[in-house]
């Protein structure tokens, strides 16, 4: 059993949930984040990066520390892991910084609380 | 690789992140949450507060900066009191870039 925690842009939530709602594995944990990465956030001076002049003066800023992100958090099967990573790299994947991160840790246990079922069964 | 997550007071969280920048970890995520812990919440008089506002910073790094990174969290979230927070670290197998495939940090 394997926990994989992704961040990726809000925006691709969507596009996100339907690919994995087609491959067959619907659960899946989402939450509102805020994050960086290599990059430090959204800086045009460090990472060269094109933000409109007119965005960032109506703003006030000179930029981002914090970019918000969607964290999804996936509890699957060891198999299945593999399929989950492609589908959300497919899903997530434009080019341009800010892309997200994905990371897979181990997990021991899992527990339906209904019917008090635990281990790959309780997925 | 090991995962940190750290509750921290929602006021230490700028410090603790600054603090990581300055010393080369610049990439984490925070979130808001509400938790409690040993001391059941905080008691103000009559009033009971179950849940807490606290922040919750997730650093990924590799093995060898763990321990530095734990000085630094419990260096700048430090005031003494009780709240100050809890740091966890468990283990992550593989980590992917969705923008360059790599498989690195």
């Amino acid at each position: 059993m394997k926990e994989i925690i992704a961040f990726i842009r809000p925006c691709r939530m969507n596009e996100t949930k339907k690919k994995l709602d087609e491959l067959d594995i619907p659960s899946v944990t989402a939450m509102p984040v805020l994050g960086r990465g290599h990059q430090r956030g959204l800086n045009p001076i460090l990472n060269d990066i094109d933000v409109s002049k007119d965005v960032l003066m109506k703003a006030h800023v000179s930029g981002m520390k914090f970019v918000p992100k969607r964290m999804l958090v996936i509890v699957a099967k060891d198999e299945n892991v593999d399929t989950i990573v492609d589908a959300i790299v497919k899903s997530n994947k434009t080019g341009y910084i800010g892309d997200g991160k994905i990371f897979v840790c181990p997990t021991d246990n899992a527990l339906r609380v209904r019917t008090n079922e635990s281990g790959d069964i309780a997925l | 690789m090991k995962m940190i997550r750290a509750i921290v007071r929602p006021e230490a969280a700028d410090n603790v992140a600054d603090g990581l920048a300055e010393s080369g970890f610049y990439s984490m995520t925070k979130m808001s949450v509400f938790g409690r812990g040993k001391e059941k919440g905080l008691t103000v008089g009559n009033v009971h507060y179950d849940e807490l506002p606290k922040t919750l910073i997730i650093v990924v790094v590799e093995d060898k900066s763990v321990d530095e990174v734990l000085k630094i969290i419990q260096y700048k979230a430090y005031t003494g009191s009780q709240g100050d927070g809890k740091i966890f670290i468990s283990p992550v197998e593989r980590v992917l870039t969705v923008r360059t495939g790599s498989t690195e940090l």
